[in-house]
């Protein structure tokens, strides 16, 4: 369990994080999303000793990072955005110096990098200089690295970034594996990616908490529930009257193209109502061509609550009036839809 | 700290800079120990060869020490260490104590000189290997002042020159004593300045106008009222001040035939410094 109370690290007068506090329960795996510059890589940091917080307490597994910091790091694997590997090394040397550094005892030691080089399918290359290997295969002697000492909590910072469609299946499958033994927390502002492996998902932006829930709760929570779209084909008046005895539309939902009326409908409580708006078109002589349900997903919940967020910042920036201030959340505005539309090309590749 | 120190071991032997290194030394410290013990100036002491051969720090300590911490921090690697349970000192020590070995091997080849020089006689032996110590812990304390300068940047050539820039001065300082004014004043005056550099230093590593300004009134308000009551007490100071960083005076003084506690004492505290100072650097980081 990992227990954070009010954290803070400032840079100057900036704050990377400001009075963040959560908790991360055993056994679960938990995604740590915002945008870039959020405070991802800094609380990450922090998290397992790498930088001494400016203020607040962490406490992994009973211990205080700050007070008991060897016990604390004994438990904690942690895969930083760039792997830690020495290029002059081969992969074994480099994993056998890294359990050594973990303290696995000298019997277990040769057994324990064997095991990990199987489990994350680099044994071919164990006898390769790190220097030559491509940056998908740095990234999985990095993950070894971080599984050697069988650490109770696994600490990964986007643990697939700059690897190909196959090794991110890969990848995931592993970390989905790997949270059944461990506690894992990983950091993306990739949203697919976390919504289908994490249970829970922590959302920070500007250093500062918004939310955590589980991926289908803030789903829930956005918009509220589902969206169908009906497209049927018949008068615009007639489709919306065989609408409106199953549910409440408006005229605005709809809209009239070549003959096919489509509608939006927000379906409240997220009950299913497909049979019925389905049996009702047809009895009003309007044959349904197209129906499908739209859920709010994690992009739009996530969007919507970093820009309110934002929004927020502007307001408080503007009573402080500082101009050199007022700047940067205009320039940083941009970066959530720029992330939205990578992540689309994703799901397109 | 063992898996620290056998690494860089194995990569001062991979990489080459340490057979590079052991070379170096060996070739300047032959050439001296022919030209000064066995031919052209047939002298018959040891530590000649050694007060020559301090070119040899010139080329060895940044060689050495300038990537021990600048490339773990350029390559991220130092994520690593800092997260694995081991404490700073612990890694400090481990990279030292690698260093340490590497510079040991020409010192202890360089050993078997003297008894070549059995045949002319063997008074000096015992003069010819307190220099030797005190050539390696020159060179110990060296190592430890070039870590501390490689754990302040991530740039390997600022790091190389800087530590040549610190043997030059600790090697030279003991020329420019005569350019010195001997008066109290100038003494004073010297003080003075250092007092503002120290200030610098303060403000450097805290960031602290106010401490920084307090540190340099403090000091030399002092300084002032001490020359007010007795200037005397200032004949002399600024040799003694300059001397803290002479590194050669104080070696030949130790290989000269006068091995004294004080003098072993110099060259111990000042590596015992780089290391700590290396130390407070490594942890300085964290909290910046």
């Amino acid at each position: 369990m990992i227990e954070v109370k009010n954290l803070t690290k400032k840079y100057g007068d900036h704050y990377a994080v400001d009075h963040l506090s959560f908790q991360v329960e055993d056994g679960q795996i938990y995604g740590f999303l915002g945008p870039n510059g959020a405070g991802k890589s800094t609380t990450m940091n922090m998290m397992t000793g790498y930088l001494a917080p400016t203020a607040g307490m962490i406490k992994v597994n009973g211990f205080d990072i700050m007070e008991e910091p060897e016990a604390a790091k004994r438990t904690i694997g942690y895969l930083p955005e760039l792997p830690p590997v020495y290029p002059d090394m081969t992969v074994r040397e480099y994993l056998a110096f890294c359990a050594e550094l973990k303290r696995v005892p000298k019997k277990e030691r040769l057994s324990a990098v064997k095991e990990k080089m199987m489990e994350l399918g680099i044994e071919d290359m164990a006898n390769r200089l790190i220097r030559n290997l491509s940056k998908g295969y740095k990234q999985r002697v990095g993950f070894a690295q971080a599984l050697l000492g069988d650490p109770q909590t696994l600490i990964l910072d986007e643990p697939t970034v700059g690897l190909d469609p196959k090794q991110i299946l890969e990848i995931r499958e592993l970390i989905r594996n790997l949270g059944k033994k461990h506690t894992v927390i990983l950091s993306s502002h990739i949203l697919s990616e976390v919504s289908e492996v994490c249970d829970r998902v922590l959302i920070i932006n500007h250093g500062r908490f918004v939310a955590c829930d589980s991926p289908d709760r803030l789903e829930m929570g956005g918009k509220g529930g589902t969206t169908l779209l009906v497209a049927a084909e018949g008068k615009r008046a007639d489709v919306l009257a065989a609408l409106r005895t199953v549910v409440q539309v408006t005229d605005g939902d709809l809209t009239e193209d070549q003959g096919v009326v489509s509608a939006s409908i927000d379906v409240p409580d997220r009950q299913d109502i497909r049979g019925r708006v389905s049996a009702a078109l047809f009895a009003a002589n309007c044959p349904v061509v197209e129906m499908r349900t739209k859920k709010a997903n994690l992009e739009d919940v996530f969007l919507e609550l970093t820009e309110g967020e934002e929004q927020a910042d502007q307001d408080d920036q503007e009573q402080t009036d500082s101009e050199a201030e007022q700047e940067s959340p205009a320039s940083d505005k941009e970066e959530p839809k720029l992330h939205g539309e990578e992540e689309q090309k994703e799901d397109q590749a | 700290m063992r898996a620290i120190y056998k690494r860089e071991l194995r990569s001062y032997a991979v990489s080459m800079t340490g057979a590079i290194a052991i070379a170096v030394a060996l070739l300047i410290m032959g050439l001296m120990f022919r030209n000064y013990n066995l031919s052209t100036y047939h002298l018959l002491t040891f530590s000649y060869t050694l007060n020559n051969s301090s070119l040899v720090f010139y080329i060895v300590v940044p060689i050495l020490s300038m990537r021990v911490f600048a490339e773990e921090r350029k390559l991220k690697t130092d994520q690593l260490l800092l997260t694995a349970p081991v404490s700073v000192g612990q890694i400090v020590m481990g990279k030292y104590l690698a260093l340490i070995t590497v510079f040991a091997i020409p010192c202890v080849i360089t050993g078997f000189y003297p008894l070549i020089m059995l045949r002319f006689g063997k008074e000096t032996i015992k003069w010819d290997y307190s220099a030797l110590l005190a050539y390696f812990l020159m060179g110990c304390a060296y190592l430890a002042i070039g870590m501390f300068i490689s754990s302040t940047t991530e740039n390997v050539i600022i790091a190389a020159i800087l530590s040549i820039l610190f043997v030059f001065v600790t090697q030279m300082i003991s020329n420019t004593y005569t350019l010195m004014s001997a008066s109290n004043f100038a003494a004073l005056i010297f003080l003075v300045i250092l007092a503002v550099l120290a200030g610098f230093l303060v403000y450097f590593m805290t960031k602290n106008y106010w401490a920084a300004m307090i540190t340099i009134s403090g000091l030399s308000a002092a300084w002032l009222i001490t020359y007010a009551i007795k200037a005397s007490w200032f004949s002399g100071k600024t040799e003694a001040v300059m001397k803290v960083l002479d590194f050669a005076t104080h070696f030949n003084d130790f290989a000269n035939g006068s091995f004294t506690i004080p003098n072993l004492l110099y060259f111990i505290s000042a590596g015992a410094i780089g290391i700590i100072l290396t130390i407070q650097s490594v942890l300085k980081r964290r909290w910046s």
